[in-house]
């Protein structure tokens, strides 16, 4: 916002955006993150999202709707989200809140989201041209 | 204990453990726009402008009691003294700690780094790092006052009994023969007043004004802080933080406006209390939000099911028009990981 880090930074790695939570975010904050990140898929045509989610210590309802609402959206532009990161004990308590991450797949850390994205053909990081492959999700 | 009434100071200079409690929001609220490096000038720097500006409303007080206060008004020359020696009393204070002291001190209030963190640096457990952290407050606390009444301690014992008293500490109170050395010491007698102000029920006690989406963040946050000072795991830490952030979005979202209070309990066993309060609307059907079906987020549910899960007990009161109550309740167990 005004000249402070960054809450979040989303950094682009061929058709692959990566998204990192830096520090726990407010309802609007994550708010502006689902609607940059969501800008960012759109203008970059990506076709991998990884939201790497490590230096959340509490992920409630809203944070884990927000979540689920942005993978959504970027399935529906053609891109497939990986949440990395995910605490043990933030699982636990998300699954004890009846929440859980629903249909988006989770990983580890990066280096296995980035391998969950590449071995779903359209999704990975490639070192070929990038070119726009209208529908090539699975 | 009359002397000690008799010499008591009262209301002539803020409480310390307001301003360190000041001082510490005002570095937290700044700190996502400082370097780090910048932490611990901005810090002192801070301490006194809070001294100065309590100084300032506490003197205003005083000289406007008969009339309409204007808080517009200039400080006069011969307020500048007093607030020159409160600014300096607090940055002495804060350069008496020791460095490692200061430096985890500040980074814990400052750059949020929880205790756990802290611990794994120092290859020590988070219990151990929350009680290092009281310490230090009680500290602080004992060294502003010292330094706001420029005063010499009379006996070596003094500033072990003051730091006693200003956390809290019984057994500690008990070792270093606390109440005798009040009667005995007048400078102790008088010194422990503002010492004692709040320190006792605040310690394990805090109440956390809930009203917009920042909030959330800050209740949670305080809430698994005290809660670290017990032995709860680290699953119950966060499955607290999670619970208070649901209780608090509702009240923001439902009601506007309302608070949490948290609060260690020692019967009928170890635990933390939450209650969160306000004066919204009030929840028609108690027992359809408390149904799960219809109270998943997302639709208009209020996530009351999930947090019921989440806690050990739990209850709530709702008036339609008057508002709603929830009272939760985590009991420390013995945790095997
Ligand atoms: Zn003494």
């Amino acid at each position: 916002m005004n000249g402070g880090p960054a809450l979040v930074s989303i950094m682009r790695q061929g058709s692959t955006l990566i998204a990192s939570v830096h520090t726990a975010l407010d309802d609007s904050e994550l708010v502006r993150f689902e609607h940059d990140l969501i800008h960012q898929i759109g203008e970059h045509r990506s076709r991998g999202v990884i939201i790497d989610v490590a230096a959340l210590d509490v992920i409630d309802s809203f944070a884990a709707l927000t979540l689920r609402r942005i993978a959504e959206m970027a399935r529906l532009r053609g891109a497939l989200t990986v949440l990395v990161g995910i605490q043990p004990e933030v699982a636990f308590t998300m699954v004890r809140l009846g929440m859980g991450t629903g249909q988006v797949p989770t990983a580890l850390d990066l280096e296995e989201g980035l391998a969950l994205l590449a071995a779903h053909p359209g999704a990975g990081t490639d070192s070929t041209e990038r070119d726009a492959r209208p529908g090539s999700t699975p | 204990m009359v002397r000690r009434i008799v010499h008591a100071r009262v209301g002539s200079h803020p409480s310390a453990e307001d301003l360190v409690q000041e001082t510490l929001t005002r570095v937290l609220a700044a700190s996502a726009t400082i370097e780090p490096g910048m932490l611990e000038p901005y810090a002192i720097v801070t301490a006194r402008n809070v001294v100065a500006s309590m100084w300032r409303d506490a003197d205003r007080r005083r000289r406007n009691q008969h009339r309409v206060v204007d808080l517009s008004t200039p400080d006069l020359p011969d307020s500048q003294v007093v607030l020159d020696e409160e600014q300096s009393a607090m940055a002495t204070a804060l350069a008496r700690l020791g460095e490692r002291e200061r430096r985890t001190l500040l980074e814990h209030e400052v750059s949020g780094t929880d205790t756990h963190t802290l611990a794994a640096r120092a290859g020590s457990t988070a219990g151990a790092v929350a009680a290092q952290l009281n310490r230090t407050r009680a500290r602080l606390r004992v060294e502003y006052v010292l330094a706001a009444e420029q005063a010499e301690l009379p006996t070596d014992q003094c500033r072990a009994v003051l730091i006693a008293l200003s956390g809290g500490d019984q057994r500690r109170q008990r070792e270093v023969r606390a109440a005798q050395h009040l009667l005995e010491c007048e400078l102790c007698a008088r010194l422990s007043e503002p010492l004692l102000e709040r320190g006792q029920q605040r310690d394990d006690r805090l109440r956390i004004p809930v009203t917009a989406d920042p909030d959330i963040v800050s209740a949670r946050r305080a809430a698994r802080e005290l809660a670290s000072r017990l032995d709860f795991a680290a699953t119950d830490l966060t499955v607290i933080a999670t619970a208070v952030s649901e209780v608090c979005r509702n009240i923001v979202r439902f009601a506007g406006t309302g608070e949490v209070v948290v609060e260690l309990l020692e019967v009928p066993r170890r635990g933390i209390q939450v209650v969160a309060r306000d004066g919204g609307p009030g929840i028609p059907d108690i027992d359809r939000a408390l149904d799960d079906g219809f109270s998943t987020y997302g639709g208009l549910g209020l996530g009351l099911p999930g947090v019921r899960r989440l806690m050990d007990e739990f209850a709530i009161a709702s008036e339609p028009g008057h508002g709603t109550t929830v009272t939760m309740t985590k009991w420390e167990r013995t945790h095997d990981g």
